[in-house]
């Protein structure tokens, strides 16, 4: 299953987004964000499933997010 | 040793403190938030974890709580990144030296104006009395939820109202009232600084900040956060912005087990034994008349008891305790300002602080060696 990545705006939010989408039944994992994809060190959420979705659950719950590149 | 000096830091800690400790240091070693592989990423999950007990703890966002190395440090960051580029502070006649001596700091160097609040038995009094130093210029009110003199509860959540009709900050130290008082964002204060190894239970190097976001602070450390590391410019994200270079982890997962503690015997209940066990000490020391007692009947107070015997000194008194097995705090506890209210700058005070783990036996003992100082046999 190809797996995309949506940068993250910090550690914390890393976790808190995880912890979200685990509790919504969908799987995750932390990563580090690639060089092309971030202007400095951070993480990426590594996701199966549709990136934009899982944007839109990020965007309801207040949770930042930086750009994101399909799998 | 016997210790009831528990406001200066609780000793002993509970057993799953120790434990989280030492799983720290055998199993959790790498430096949270900084790497991509395994080792880093399960110290940053032990973090969050922790994190996040305390945002559930005090009601907050869990981006909003900033580990930090104790109280002190929180309200220095607190105050100084509210204060740092001038305005006027209320603070309160009560404060810890990790209160007033940033604020003394800042009225030197940076030309920031302060007022001191007195604070009164009467919590309406003492509002009014915070209400009437705010000025246009003024851009927080500075106070503490219990004095870690005698313990006295300051009226908190009106002064959170009060700093959010006039819309300036509320910053408050809740060093002595975490663990035992349930207070919590919901209260309206914008910044809670904390220790975590009081009434938390967490190893010293402990403190937190925690805050509802309204007043972004400037920060007085910037470093290393692991995120957006070309810039020269400290991240504007929360609670990394707060916490340059690597934290505490081992602290940290000890104070996870400490919040586990609390919440499982709950503040109420650990309230409500160590009032008893000071109320024990307060019945014996009012049979004394030449045993001064710092507590008004019309306030209300955390567990603390502050007292005096006679012409002694509370150093003679304590270091007396102390070869007799019991572990007191005499002096001026740093906090001039409180000490200048109760007219005990000269003298200071002794101050009973137990724990949850103090038991009324003990007490017992420590007040048949205090009646032997009262009736002038031992020192």
């Amino acid at each position: 299953m190809p797996k995309s990545l949506i940068a993250m705006t910090s550690i914390t939010y890393a976790y808190k987004a995880k912890r979200l989408l685990n509790n919504k039944g969908i799987y995750c994992e932390i990563v580090r964000t690639p060089k092309n994809l971030s202007t400095g060190c951070g993480y990426s959420l590594s996701v199966t499933k549709d990136p934009k979705e899982i944007i839109l659950i990020l965007e309801e719950n207040g949770i930042p997010h930086k750009t994101f590149m399909r799998g | 040793m016997i210790n009831f000096d528990n406001s200066a830091t609780t000793f002993p800690k509970p057993q799953s403190v120790k434990n989280a400790v030492a799983l720290a240091v055998e199993r959790f070693g790498g430096n949270p938030g900084r790497s991509g592989h395994e080792i880093s990423k399960a110290a940053a999950e032990q973090v969050f974890n922790v994190r996040e007990k305390a945002a559930r703890l005090f009601h907050a966002e869990v981006e909003n709580v900033a580990f930090t190395a104790n109280c002190t440090y929180a309200l220095n960051m607190a105050i100084k990144g509210i204060l740092q580029y001038g305005g006027h502070t209320v603070i309160s006649s009560l404060e810890h030296n990790s209160a007033s001596r940033p604020v003394y700091n800042l009225y030197k160097n940076r030309g920031v104006k302060y007022s001191i609040a007195k604070v009164e038995p009467d919590d309406e009094q003492t509002v009014r009395n915070f209400e009437e130093l705010i000025n246009a210029d003024t851009k927080c009110i500075i106070c503490t939820a219990a004095s870690n003199v005698t313990g006295q509860i300051t009226p908190y959540r009106e002064l959170a109202r009060l700093a959010q009709k006039k819309g300036i900050a509320f910053i408050c130290d809740c060093a002595q009232a975490s663990g035992v008082l349930d207070i919590t964002l919901d209260d309206g204060m914008d910044f809670i600084c904390t220790s975590g190894h009081k009434g938390l239970y967490g190893p010293t190097g402990t403190g937190l900040l925690i805050t509802n976001g309204k007043f972004p602070l400037s920060t007085i450390i910037e470093g290393g956060t692991g995120t957006t590391s070309a810039e020269l410019t400290q991240s504007d994200t929360m609670p990394e912005r707060l916490e340059s270079g690597t934290v505490n982890t081992v602290g940290i997962m000890g104070l996870g087990k400490g919040i586990d503690f609390v919440n499982t015997k709950t503040q109420a209940r650990i309230f409500a034994h160590e009032t008893a066990l000071c109320e024990q000490m307060l019945n014996a020391l009012r049979k004394h008349r030449n045993i001064t007692v710092y507590r008004d009947d019309n306030a209300h107070y955390a567990p603390i008891v502050a007292f005096n015997i006679g012409e002694y000194s509370s150093e003679e008194v304590t270091e007396y305790l102390n070869r007799r097995g019991f572990a007191l705090r005499g002096g001026l506890q740093c906090s001039a300002l409180a000490h200048h209210s109760l007219g005990t700058l000269l003298t200071g005070v002794v101050r009973f602080s137990p724990s949850a783990f103090n038991d009324r036996r003990q007490v017992a003992m420590l007040i048949h060696e205090i009646e032997k100082i009262a009736a002038g046999n031992v020192i």
